[in-house]
């Protein structure tokens, strides 16, 4: 059953169905919100958020349309929503040094090596936006075209910013490694 | 070649996008070209820094907390039947109707008229009651780190010109001890906008005594030394003079004491 096949028995009433695209989905939304949100904590609470709504106002997904497409734009959304009520403060919240506690759990840190350690780092001194493609094209692995829809813009304005924007990680990457 | 065009064209190296004649003019360029050669291996390591980085595991509590939310959905999805009454023949329903509706308008006219003003006044009281006790109670939701910086952030947009005191300590309560870096920094954030009050000031002072978090340490040291605070100068000295103090705390320690003294 394909997920849009599902989503639509979902908006048809049956609600059970949803904990399908939980088990298909909420991984790759909890890891894109903890890499944009930094803190894994406040990432579960999105990541639950997402599929709330997702039932809530499941009447608001058009049939046809790509259901992936559909849920990270729910999920850039609630990130949005959370980023607005906290942004003043935000900015200063994750200090580049505690990165990496705050991003992995007890479990992970110890696996976490420097390599990785300076990538968080690096990732925490990019732009919003500039951090947000980067996660969706590198870390999930989702294609310039599918990121297009999703930013409503052409192939080619994507390709070119996410260029730049390893272009800026490797700036930060090696400035960081240096001290 | 220009700089952003040779990155954009190593990046499509490395991920094998190049058409056999873009590839030949990037590796002719990487042979003669140090600088080149040096961008396309920092590239390569970034890129390959990022396709090792490991998945990240969410706790057990995001699949319990997805379940009880369904459960709630399905249970509220549950048709609610009602008890009806049934006046026959028609005559008798429309007469109850126009009744019910007369009725209502003339009792609505009577309360309005009498209470409108004091009930707008009640209003507003009982609105400022309930966005403080709700606040109160986000700030106690141990399983939402995002809902309690919420609860935070609306202590400052309530526009108080006075903190009570329930409100001060549920914010001291969350700067000293909450277990989210965030929810300390906003609680701390929270109270800055009362700093003038004498026990709000207290608090602060008190709490740098108290804080072992360096990101809290430091935006705390700031915040002190902003409101030109020179009774924690005992405490600066103590951060400057311990050992197990992380640098960046020291420095912006001695940076205080510089400014205070």
């Amino acid at each position: 059953m394909t997920d849009e096949q599902i989503m639509e028995a979902v908006q048809n009433g049956d609600l059970q169905q949803a904990s399908l695209l939980f088990d298909r989905y909420h991984q790759r939304l909890f890891n894109f919100l903890a890499r944009l949100t930094m803190d894994r904590e406040v990432a579960e609470d999105l990541t639950q958020n997402v599929f709330l709504r997702m039932i809530r106002y499941r009447n608001s997904y058009r049939q046809g349309l790509k259901f992936q497409s559909w849920i990270y734009q729910v999920a850039r959304n609630v990130f949005s929503d959370h980023y607005q009520q906290t942004k003043n403060k935000k900015a200063d919240f994750v200090a580049v040094e505690k990165m990496s506690e705050h991003i992995a759990d007890n479990e992970d840190s110890a696996m976490m090596d420097e390599q990785e350690q300076l990538l968080q780092k690096s990732m925490a001194l990019l732009s919003e936006e500039q951090r947000e493609l980067l996660v969706l094209t590198r870390f999930q692995h989702m294609k310039y075209e599918e990121v297009a829809v999703l930013m409503n813009t052409t192939v080619a304005n994507i390709k070119v910013k996410v260029h730049r924007a390893i272009a800026k990680l490797r700036e930060h990457y090696f400035e960081l490694e240096k001290i | 070649m220009e700089k952003e065009k040779l990155e954009s064209l190593i990046i499509d190296y490395i991920d094998g996008k190049l058409n056999e004649q873009d590839k030949a003019v990037i590796e002719c360029e990487l042979a003669a070209n140090e600088d080149a050669y040096r961008l396309y291996k920092q590239t390569r390591e970034v890129i390959q820094a990022i396709d090792k980085s490991a998945q990240l595991e969410p706790s057990m509590k995001l699949k319990s907390g997805f379940d009880k939310l369904l459960k709630a959905e399905m249970e509220q999805q549950k048709p609610v039947t009602a008890k009806t009454i049934f006046f026959s023949p028609m005559i008798f329903r429309a007469a109850a109707a126009i009744a019910l509706v007369l009725s209502g308008v003339a009792l609505g006219f009577w309360i309005n008229k009498n209470q409108q003003r004091e009930s707008e006044l009640v209003k507003m009281k009982e609105q400022m009651d309930q966005m403080r006790s709700l606040m109160l109670t986000q700030l106690e939701n141990k399983e939402s780190a995002s809902q309690r910086m919420i609860a935070v952030s609306q202590v400052v947009e309530m526009e108080m010109k006075k903190p009570d005191d329930e409100i001060v300590e549920a914010l001291v309560k969350a700067m000293n001890e909450d277990s989210n870096t965030n929810v300390r920094l906003a609680a701390m954030d929270a109270l800055s906008k009362f700093h003038q009050e004498p026990r709000v000031r207290k608090e602060l002072i008190k709490s740098l005594g108290k804080q072992k978090d360096p990101v809290v340490q430091i935006a705390l040291i700031q915040l002190l030394v902003k409101m030109k605070e020179k009774g924690v100068l005992h405490d600066l000295k103590k951060i400057v003079d311990d050992n197990g103090s992380m640098k960046a705390v020291k420095d912006e320690a001695y940076s205080g004491l510089m400014k205070l003294s």
